[in-house]
């Protein structure tokens, strides 16, 4: 088996792998993918790995998606189907279950659990959202400008509400001036 | 038109027409403001009512998987059965994977050249506080209960420090929360 060919399996079975446990919109799967793409297969590395993760923050549709770029550099001979792999991977396993999912959930309309399920994996969820902070961290850059570009979008987002495309867009223009 | 919802049927869009329609939102609408695009488009075309929608929301947000693809396969399965679920999958998917391919092609084209290292580590930091935020707010909702703050910071430490595969994280910590979550709501109905 060509070692592309190999590639393109590993990220197709790592990415549906991803997909199936994306609860909470996906928002916690960010450290199993770094352990994954960067740990484990040595895709890419944990700069670009955060890179990649900002790029899918300053584009429509779902983060997640930048899991293509993953795919991307991961096969450098076949790139467009190295991303496909991965996009595929991480869309329509997911996708499937939702489908599955809608007619045997619509019976169960008034059931408390619902309500129990998606409150129960809450605290899991936000202590993966704090990892993932620790995941993203380890690829950003290491100094007192980022330091303050990093603590002045938290207060932007959280006291003012600016959009995330826009912070993200901001911080680049302080990066071309002063992370160059 | 939308003075008349409540009395007129439901309407039977067309396979492009769906796939279209999620396609426009994807491409153009960013995080939560996809939601209300959503949210928008089916009910001004009447294509079901808000109940439904909501249903369809809580669903899409239950089950893993984007919440913005759950939601449009959730839209599409509805209006037109599972070949609407397939027009609605490659609206939501296919524009955003072309821009994201766009953006890794010039990434890679252009990643060694200074400014655009720059740029790229002022992006990094930015979205590194943005994931911080994320974090605040999210531990923010939770901050009433000490026994889910506990279980909140168990789980950072278990994945950050001794690097607990996610499927297990689920399974102990997302169980842990689910049982805890059912206790409690059998002692208020009691």
């Amino acid at each position: 088996m060509s070692s592309a060919l190999q590639t393109i399996l590993h990220l197709l079975w790592t990415f549906s792998q991803l997909s199936v446990l994306g609860f909470g919109g996906g928002k916690g799967i960010i450290p199993q993918m770094h352990s994954d793409a960067v740990t484990r297969y040595g895709w890419i590395t944990s700069e670009q790995f955060t890179q990649f993760y900002t790029i899918g923050k300053l584009v429509p549709g779902p983060t997640t998606i930048f899991a293509a770029l993953v795919g991307y550099a991961a096969t450098p001979t076949r790139p467009l189907v190295g991303a496909a792999a991965a996009t595929i991977g991480i869309f329509v396993p997911s996708s499937m279950i939702m489908v599955a999912f809608d007619s045997l959930w619509v019976r169960f309309e008034t059931s408390p659990w619902r309500a129990i399920i998606s409150r129960g994996l809450g605290p899991a969820i936000v202590g993966l959202v704090w990892s993932s902070v620790i995941t993203i961290g380890r690829g950003a850059p290491k100094s007192l400008i980022a330091y303050v570009v990093t603590a002045a979008v938290i207060v932007l987002m959280l006291r003012v509400k600016v959009s995330a495309p826009a912070l993200i867009l901001a911080s680049g223009v302080v990066g071309v001036v002063a992370l160059r | 038109m939308g003075q008349c919802r409540m009395s007129a049927e439901p309407v039977r869009p067309s396979l492009p027409s769906i796939a279209l329609t999620f396609a426009t939102i994807s491409s153009t609408a960013f995080g939560g403001g996809q939601k209300a695009s959503i949210r928008q488009q089916v009910l001004s075309r009447n294509w079901m009512d808000a109940d439904r929608f909501m249903d369809g929301l809580e669903i899409a947000q239950v089950l893993p998987g984007p919440n913005i693809l759950n939601l449009a396969l959730y839209c599409g399965q509805r209006v037109r059965g599972i070949p609407g679920a397939v027009a609605a999958f490659l609206g939501a998917s296919l524009p955003p994977f072309i821009i994201v391919l766009i953006a890794g092609a010039l990434y890679f084209k252009f990643a060694s050249n200074p400014f655009v290292q720059g740029a790229l580590r002022g992006c990094s930091a930015g979205a590194l506080g943005l994931t911080v935020g994320n974090a605040l707010e999210l531990s923010w909702d939770e901050r009433r209960d000490w026994i889910k703050i506990l279980l909140l910071v168990v789980t950072a430490l278990a994945v950050s420090l001794l690097r607990m595969p996610l499927l297990l994280v689920l399974v102990m910590f997302g169980g842990i929360g689910i049982v805890y979550e059912y206790l409690r709501s059998k002692s208020r109905t009691t």
